[in-house]
């Protein structure tokens, strides 16, 4: 019986020893570059003295002093930055649009709704306002690949006008353009489009409208991929996919010669009031009253319209804060309480109360900004991986300067308000009341 | 007595507030030490000993009466001014020694120098010195809770005496130790004192420590007492 | 095996005991996790809110058509011909004149202002007939009366005159040149149809220069469901190129819309519960070492290991499940009942209130039950494994 209890023992012991070297060797990643760290500014000399120079020393060492503890609170603020980076990032590709924007371009849309059509014969008496450089009129076709699910974002344009508007943010080669204007069933595709279903130039591909039929009642149209455009910059949205207005046209069942929308390049932004109010004022007694508006406030309209995606990711980073702020400014809390004694030692030996309320500070400060920057990384290699696969829409998903910018602030606020109240505790303790403690 | 006059209490008072008590543990209490002393106080618990030694220390503050140290006055001084006054004066040895549990040996003796303008190189030289005096240059690396309560309170000398203070102020330095490692202990600060002229005031319930002092005083609620006639 | 329970039992109180020493830290924790709760349930809430509000929309008595592949009412299509030919279908119930029921429907979108953003969102508008009323279950009109035929007024659901500013009865809105009048509010029960402005189908058609067109016709089905005639009619004849489903298969489908949101909820509470654990296992390595001595002790005086096991386990537990409680209560207390609206199908917004119910609420505990077990598990193995020499060491 003791022999079999032996042998069990033995076993959970084997058991557990196994368990805890595959972890450790698992999770080496995450601890070594730490215990490297901890490791050179031990027995690195220079290390060490820019460290004592710079008085973070000591918080170092205390930061460090109980691995697990230390472990759990930089990985509970290394999730809040992961989140926080990666949202961040989502959130302002989601607003690539607004940012992108050209000044000098407007969007002239039926004064109903954005969905309402215009007549085709707007076009041309817009080209005709003074200080309109170049338009272009659009139509939505509500295209689809083979499957319903699988939408293509798809316009019928009039193509001689779509690079005069848009050229700036479109790079295409110039056989390419020509060939698609000489080809009336050409499809000008974007490069996200291209890799996603892995189409090339020459490529025959039947595309489905959820709109409009044919006249013969087909909702099938065919198509020649003629060019492949990608963006001039890195946010360039390039999941845009564009034909012939004539063959749209010419072939639909119902609803022609209206188009969607128009594309408007203005010869200077500063005109660009003068030529709204031009447009729009000469619609106004039509049947067709129509509303012209600079790009940028469209696509800020158009993704307000979509829902309150940055409401949501606003409340959930800041709960995620919240968490956090809560677990690390109480256990740094906790740590400071536990070293009562040490800081009275330390104040007797002669350290002053503003260097010890300074060495928390810096202390709450290190562990905010180690979490936060490691945390950071990992939602950047996250978004690398993620914008990798020809499956992902998104092009802008990138974490700017400007958020890493906010991080830092948020991981110097984060360390403050964790730290403050410990810190403020440290500079008051009484060095008799500290010491008696035991 | 001997040598030049280090710290001189004048009609010191030390009271404070309980609740709607007022406690005394010093009214008017005179004392002088001279540069050079090794001095024990003894007395029960309650006696006022410790306050006396964390008012020599400066980490507590009289409420009546004039303090001086090499004549000049250190009861007037601000809380940061008299933390700059400790790390230069003052070596503190303590009974459950105080040691910094996240640094080794060698890094706890450099402590108090991290308050001082020396280059690094200069602070390794002085904690070589320091550890080589305490016999513990072979152990500098060591961390302090691997240590034995006898080497951990060698390590607490090595620091209290690293940056030369010229006053070494010990509560109860051998209360947590045996006999022989006492013993030891006792006999370092003597060779301190001795040999390194070092001025010691010593706390301790041990008459046997306090057998290796030059002098004793005996403290009794508040005040200093003849025992020796009974001893 | 009964001195085990007791044992546990000894333990669990001198930890509950103790409790007030790491008040703030037990604390942080238990918050921690019920803020992770409270997101989850929120996101839950949601998304089962918007799936009820489509769901309650759809019947199975009705049938509705749509041009095929168009997925939305929005972009089908039907000429007045293709309403003929498919309304004489077999399986559509008719009326004491032998005339089949049904209902041809405009759907269009207009610009409305959201009352919470203050900007243009997408509002559906829909031209009805009375026969399209009737079709409905529960439609009622709230309050004023009922569109004239033939007039520009329009009567507006109760969700879309809630999130929607300017559509108070009385009130005249304006849609390009046409003005109309708000003559009256309609709800349907909390369905979807309650985010829509209805007007007279002949009256939209010409106001929007629709022609003669639709968008959807319904037709209510003889038998509940069974769709069986008009799917064959379709299938023989080739001008008929249109999806037939029931109402109720067709927004189910559209309340699936926001099931990605599901997911994003799923994925972010669990690794907000990531951070939540490293807090409740901080807790718990405390507490364990706070009460080394006391647990030491009890070892030596022949408690078993397993009860300092279980002991901690439970208190981790009894933490989290008290995190998990407050988190679901306050979801329920602050977001059940919350109205607000999104992008249903349509293009359009659909208003509805978040919905909190026994199976969502169980899932958040569930989720604190987790976090407790782990955040619980390790520290409790430790206080199992804390050598008994400790109860006689002294000093620190």
């Amino acid at each position: 019986m003791t022999f079999l209890k032996n042998i069990i023992g033995l076993i959970f012991r084997g058991l557990g020893l196994a368990l805890k070297y595959i972890f450790l060797t698992i999770s080496s990643p995450v601890w070594l570059p730490f215990w490297l760290i901890a490791y050179l500014v031990e027995h690195i000399a220079f290390v060490r003295n820019a460290l004592i120079a710079t008085d973070l020393y000591l918080p170092f060492k205390n930061m460090e002093r109980t691995p697990l503890r230390f472990a759990l609170t930089v990985f509970a603020i290394f999730i809040a930055f992961l989140i926080y980076g990666a949202l961040t990032a989502f959130d302002n590709a989601m607003n690539a649009g607004v940012d992108l924007a050209a000044d000098d371009r407007l969007v002239t849309v039926n004064k109903i709704n954005f969905t309402q059509t215009l007549p085709i014969a707007y076009a041309q008496k817009v080209t005709a306002i003074e200080g309109v450089d170049s338009l272009v009129h659009m139509n939505w076709f509500g295209g689809y690949y083979k499957d319903p699910r699988e939408q293509v974002i798809t316009f019928a344009v009039d193509q001689t006008k779509l690079l005069e508007v848009y050229g700036d943010d479109m790079l295409l080669d110039e056989t390419h353009h020509k060939n698609w204007l000489r080809n009336q069933q050409g499809l000008l595709v974007g490069e996200l489009v291209a890799k996603k279903y892995g189409w090339k130039v020459g490529d025959r591909i039947p595309l489905n409208s959820n709109i409009f039929s044919k006249m013969d009642g087909a909702s099938v149209w065919d198509f020649v991929i003629e060019g492949v455009y990608s963006g001039k910059f890195k946010q360039a949205d390039t999941n845009g996919v564009y034909f012939h207005y004539k063959y749209f046209n010419e072939a639909l069942a119902f609803g022609s010669n209206q188009i969607g929308w128009l594309g408007i390049k203005t010869t200077d932004p500063s005109i660009n009031e003068k030529v709204i109010k031009a447009i729009d004022d000469m619609f106004v007694n039509s049947p067709f009253e129509t509303e012209t508006v600079p790009e940028k406030a469209f696509n800020k309209s158009f993704i307000a319209r979509m829902g309150d995606i940055g409401l949501i990711v606003t409340s959930s980073v800041s709960a995620a804060f919240f968490i956090i702020l809560v677990i690390v400014g109480f256990s740094m809390a906790l740590a400071i309480r536990e070293r009562t004694n040490e800081i009275g030692v330390m104040k007797t030996l002669g350290f002053t109360s503003r260097r010890i309320f300074k060495m928390v500070l810096m202390e709450s400060m290190m562990l905010a900004c180690l979490g936060g920057t490691v945390g950071l990384a990992a939602s950047s290699f996250v978004i690398k991986q993620v914008t990798s696969s020809p499956q992902f829409p998104l092009a802008g998903l990138m974490l700017n300067g400007e958020i890493i910018m906010q991080a830092i602030i948020l991981m110097v606020f984060l360390g403050l308000i964790t730290g403050i109240v410990p810190a403020i505790n440290a500079l008051r303790l009484n060095i008799i009341t500290a010491l008696s403690r035991r | 007595m001997s040598g030049k006059l280090l710290y001189d209490l004048k009609s010191v008072s030390k009271t404070f507030v309980k609740g709607k008590e007022k406690i005394t543990i010093f009214d008017k209490l005179d004392m002088s030490i001279a540069e050079g002393d090794f001095l024990a106080i003894m007395g029960p618990s309650g006696s006022g000993k410790t306050t006396l030694l964390n008012m020599l220390g400066g980490v507590d503050q009289p409420t009546g009466g004039e303090v001086f140290f090499n004549n000049s006055r250190v009861d007037t001084l601000s809380e940061g001014q008299l933390a700059r006054w400790r790390a230069n004066n003052i070596g503190f040895i303590f009974q459950f020694y105080n040691l910094m549990p996240m640094l080794n040996a060698a890094r706890n003796v450099e402590l108090p120098l991290l308050l001082t303008k020396l280059s690094s190189s200069q602070r390794k030289k002085s904690v070589e010195t320091a550890l080589k005096l305490v016999g513990l240059s072979d152990r500098a690396t060591h961390m302090t809770s691997e240590m034995s309560g006898g080497q951990q309170q060698r390590v607490a000398i090595a620091r209290a005496i690293v940056s030369d203070p010229k006053l070494l102020l010990c509560d109860e330095p051998t209360g947590d130790l045996d006999r022989k490692t006492a013993d030891e202990i006792l006999s370092m600060l003597q060779l301190l004192n001795r040999k390194f002229g070092k001025t010691i005031v010593m706390v301790t319930h041990d008459a046997a420590a306090a057998a290796y002092a030059k002098r004793t005083l005996h403290l009794d609620k508040g005040v200093f007492v003849e025992k020796d006639l009974a001893a | 095996m009964t001195s085990i329970f007791s044992q546990i039992l000894t333990v669990m109180m001198m930890n509950i005991r103790s409790l007030p020493q790491r008040f703030w830290m037990s604390f942080s924790a238990t918050l921690a996790i019920s803020v992770v709760v409270a997101v989850l349930l929120s996101f839950l809430s949601m998304s089962k809110g918007f799936e009820k509000t489509l769901e309650g929309a759809g019947s199975e008595n009705t049938a509705i058509v749509t041009r095929s592949g168009s997925k939305s009412e929005l972009n089908s299509v039907l000429s007045n011909d293709i309403v003929n030919i498919i309304t004489a279908a077999p399986g559509i119930a008719h009326n004491a004149a032998g005339q089949p029921i049904y209902s041809p429907e405009l759907f269009v979108i207009v610009d409305g202002i959201r009352r919470s953003s203050k900007l243009k969102a997408n509002l559906p508008m829909r031209g009805i007939s009375s026969v399209g009323f009737e079709l409905r279950s529960n439609v009622e009109i709230a309050e004023g009366r009922m569109f004239e035929a033939g007039k520009n007024e329009i009567i507006v659901g109760k969700a879309a005159q809630r999130e929607f500013a300017g559509f108070d009865v009385g009130t005249e809105v304006r849609f390009g040149k046409t003005i109309w009048t708000v003559v009256g509010l309609f709800s349907t029960g909390g369905s979807a149809f309650e985010s829509e402005l209805w007007a007279d189908t002949r009256t939209v058609q010409s106001q929007f220069r629709r022609g003669n067109s639709f968008q959807t016709v319904r037709v209510l089905l003889e038998t509940p469901g069974d769709v069986q005639g008009m799917v064959d009619l379709v299938k023989q004849d080739p001008r008929l190129v249109l999806d037939i489903q029931t109402e109720a298969e067709f927004f189910s489908e559209q309340g699936e819309a926001l099931s990605g949101l599901v997911s994003i909820g799923w994925a972010l509470s669990i690794i907000m519960s990531l951070g939540a654990l490293a807090g409740a296992l901080n807790t718990m390595y405390t507490s364990v070492s706070d009460r080394e001595r006391e647990i030491a002790t009890l070892r030596a005086i022949g408690f078993s290991n397993i009860s300092a096991f279980f002991g901690t386990l439970v208190e981790s537990i009894v933490l989290s499940i008290l995190g998990g409680f407050i988190g679901a209560i306050a979801s329920y207390l602050f977001m059940n009942g919350r109205t607000t609206a999104t992008m249903g199908g349509n293009f359009t917004q659909v208003g509805f209130s978040f919905e909190m119910s026994p199976e969502l609420f169980q899932d958040g505990i569930y989720l604190a039950l987790i976090i407790g077990l782990v955040g619980g598990i390790f520290p409790a193995w430790r206080a199992a494994r804390l050598p008994v020499i400790l109860a006689f060491r002294g000093g620190v």
